[in-house]
């Protein structure tokens, strides 16, 4: 580029740049992405696997208040534009402690379910009369994921964590498939992010947390308006709550459906 | 490497009470390489009104040549001289008539309009889409550093001597932290009696 | 290719066969500035977390306390500052209990060159400030590139607004470009410090989308941390 001899210039050194050029680091978008060793066989022929993201979750929105938290999802679960599972629940109770709340890759998120189900198992086979909180399993999964991001064989989900730590402290949070974390009074995955979110931070009262009511009123908005815009929902939902006496996953609730402002929306 | 910045260099243009002032750096480089330092990418184009443009060194003489063409058969035709208001609109679908190939050049207006004597700033893109803030407007290599000074040293309505103390100041800082830019710098002060230009000795490196 | 006799599929990639375009880095914004004084130093972090045009969280602290001596700024991308943070944490208090003694922010600063550049060939992509008092009681910022390259400095600006607020630095505490003999320059206080601190990221926040919310300042000098908030524009 610099001088017309430069393409005959010998590099400083291996792949390195010719003199009076950029050394580009790698990283950047140049660099041809191997499989991950785990998805490799050796051999002739090389390993053809899909690693993408099959069937999927939409939205799920959690929302925290004064004395717990609540976080609610769909119940749909596609495979690409095929509403292919209707009525499958993606929020967890996990112990009395914790709520999970699934999005994304579904396959993944059974799978994440199980071991953590095992792990629920073994903290009660401890019988230590200690139950894992929130936050531990929050941190845990930061750790999970992180570590399979790092190997180039991520685990596609994105999910809300939820429930009471110690002293019965409500905690909401969000892990998503990089191990990226971070705990909010109301966290969403999918489209709840653009539709649900602003909805929730508009109303929330400077200076304290919602209350059960509030949090639950806003719930059954966003549903709806989620229902209305989002076409990989369906109107059927489940709402999980935990606080300090225990968790439980409510519903199937059904939207309350009312279709009159469509002949209103033209145009497009 | 973006082509807008291959030959480096930056312009500045900042508003003040009844005055407007521009500042160029003097860098004409090729990539990594510095071949001149006496490169100013401002030029006075009207008695009071000055045209700045970064980018690609080859389409700033174009543009500028080009633009003058248009400028002078306009006065030449109209028997008066041209406003800074319409020779940016002038600027701005000129550059739009190249839209899908276009001149990598930003440019950067600045002046008094001829007859109110109001201050006018103006910069676009590429390809001519217009922005005509109230306070300043920066193009170039360093632009995240020129909006970082700028936004930090302007205020309203500063007087000719404090607008080329803004000014200089902001453009020095700026430079200094962009490798392709720099070199020496010019400022021009426009006032509606009288045109101030000042060379600033920096650091050159 | 086919010195087996049939056609090998290349190492990388076979055509036809979508995969997954993956990334594992993520740029989830942020700023930090770092002014380090005579005794005592200055470290400023917005709270805006996002990614895109989302804005995950406003209130999201970028600081993080390694000492009652040294505070580490931390933004780029956030699942790598948790993964590294965390691991910083460990190693402090690894240090704190075969020593017996807290780490000196002189040697925190080489402890985190060394864990960044661990992962030279996959590096953690974050842009690091760290600042604290060192042994003599000063004053000091140590700033980091990706691959864990370290430098002493006394002012320095980082993340998504790094680029915008570096020069202003330079001219504000840097003095640099300014003709006046150093009597006549302001002295360096920590009101001073601190006022150019929320300066900058005033200014950050009108022009930089990942910069705004608030911002969390610490003053660290030798009597402990003492921490300051300032609301900045929300949108």
């Amino acid at each position: 580029m610099l001088n017309n001899y430069n393409g005959l210039a010998q590099p400083f050194w291996q792949n390195g740049p010719a003199p009076g050029q950029f050394y580009h680091f790698t990283g950047g978008q140049q660099q041809i992405q191997n499989l991950p060793r785990e998805l490799t066989t050796a051999g002739p022929y090389g390993t053809q696997r899909n690693t993408a993201r099959i069937t999927t979750g939409s939205s799920v929105l959690g929302i925290r208040f004064d004395g717990g938290v609540m976080i609610a999802a769909d119940t749909m679960v596609s495979y690409g534009s095929l509403s292919r599972y209707q009525s499958i629940d993606r929020v967890f109770k996990i112990n009395e402690k914790i709520l999970l709340g699934g999005g994304d890759d579904f396959a993944d998120i059974q799978s994440i379910k199980r071991t953590i189900d095992q792990k629920m198992i073994a903290d009660q086979c401890r019988a230590d009369e200690i139950e894992m909180k929130p936050t531990e399993l929050a941190m845990w999964l930061t750790r999970v994921l992180y570590n399979r991001r790092t190997r180039m064989n991520p685990l596609f989900i994105d999910v809300v964590v939820g429930g009471v730590n110690a002293e019965g402290k409500p905690f909401l949070g969000n892990v998503d498939l990089r191990g990226r974390f971070y705990e909010d009074f109301v966290v969403a995955t999918g489209f709840a992010r653009h539709l649900a979110i602003p909805l929730v931070r508009e109303s929330k009262p400077a200076g304290r947390e919602f209350t059960a009511e509030e949090a639950s009123n806003l719930i059954r908005k966003c549903m709806e308006v989620l229902y209305y815009r989002d076409t990989r929902n369906t109107s059927k939902y489940t709402v999980g709550v935990c606080t300090p006496s225990g968790s439980v996953v409510e519903g199937p609730y059904k939207v309350d459906e009312n279709w009159s402002f469509a002949s209103t929306i033209k145009g497009y | 490497m973006s082509i807008l910045a291959y030959n480096g260099g930056c312009v500045v243009a900042m508003r003040g009470k009844d005055c407007v002032a521009i500042a160029t750096d003097h860098r004409f480089g090729v990539q990594a390489q510095t071949i001149s330092t006496d490169f100013k990418k401002v030029f006075h184009i009207a008695p009071r009104m000055f045209l700045g443009l970064t980018g690609l060194q080859t389409d700033i003489l174009t543009v500028r040549d080009r633009l003058m063409f248009r400028k002078n058969l306009y006065e030449t035709r109209e028997n008066r001289e041209m406003a800074p208001k319409p020779f940016s609109a002038m600027l701005s679908s000129f550059l739009y008539e190249h839209r899908f190939g276009p001149y990598f050049i930003e440019p950067v207006v600045a002046g008094l309009d001829p007859h109110t004597l109001k201050p006018f700033i103006c910069n676009m893109d590429l390809i001519g889409c217009p922005n005509e803030p109230v306070d300043f407007v920066v193009a170039g290599t360093c632009a995240e550093q020129l909006y970082g000074m700028c936004e930090t040293l302007w205020r309203p309505d500063l007087e000719p001597d404090q607008l080329f103390e803004v000014i200089a100041q902001s453009m020095m800082n700026a430079f200094d932290r962009d490798a392709m830019s720099g070199w020496g710098a010019t400022v021009y002060i426009i006032e509606k009696d009288k045109i101030t230009e000042r060379s600033l000795k920096t650091r050159m490196d | 290719m086919s010195n087996l006799g049939f056609q090998q599929f290349p190492e990388y990639q076979v055509p036809g066969v979508q995969q997954a375009d993956f990334s594992p880095y993520e740029s989830n914004g942020g700023s930090i500035v770092a002014i380090a004084g005579d005794d005592f130093v200055v470290i400023a972090a917005d709270t805006r977390l996002s990614s895109g045009y989302n804005i995950h969280s406003r209130d999201q602290s970028k600081l993080f306390k390694l000492s009652d001596q040294t505070v580490l700024g931390s933004t780029g991308c956030w699942a790598d500052t948790l993964s590294l943070t965390g691991l910083l944490k460990v190693r402090m208090q690894g240090y704190e209990h075969t020593h017996l003694r807290t780490m000196a922010t002189d040697a925190v600063a080489q402890m985190l060159s060394i864990t960044m550049y661990n992962r030279r060939f996959f590096p953690y992509y974050v842009s690091n400030i760290l600042a604290g008092i060192d042994k003599d009681g000063k004053g000091v910022v140590y700033s980091y590139d990706p691959i864990g390259h370290c430098e002493r400095a006394f002012y320095r600006a980082g993340g998504t607004a790094g680029t915008l607020l570096q020069p202003v630095l330079d001219n504000q505490i840097g003095h640099k470009n300014i003709n006046l003999s150093s009597s006549e320059l302001p002295k360096l206080t920590i009101e001073r410090a601190v006022a150019i601190a929320s300066d900058t990221f005033i200014s950050a926040a009108e022009r930089d989308i990942y910069t705004g919310d608030s911002v969390l300042i610490n003053i660290i000098t030798k009597d402990g941390i003492e921490e300051k908030k300032l609301q900045l524009r929300l949108d």
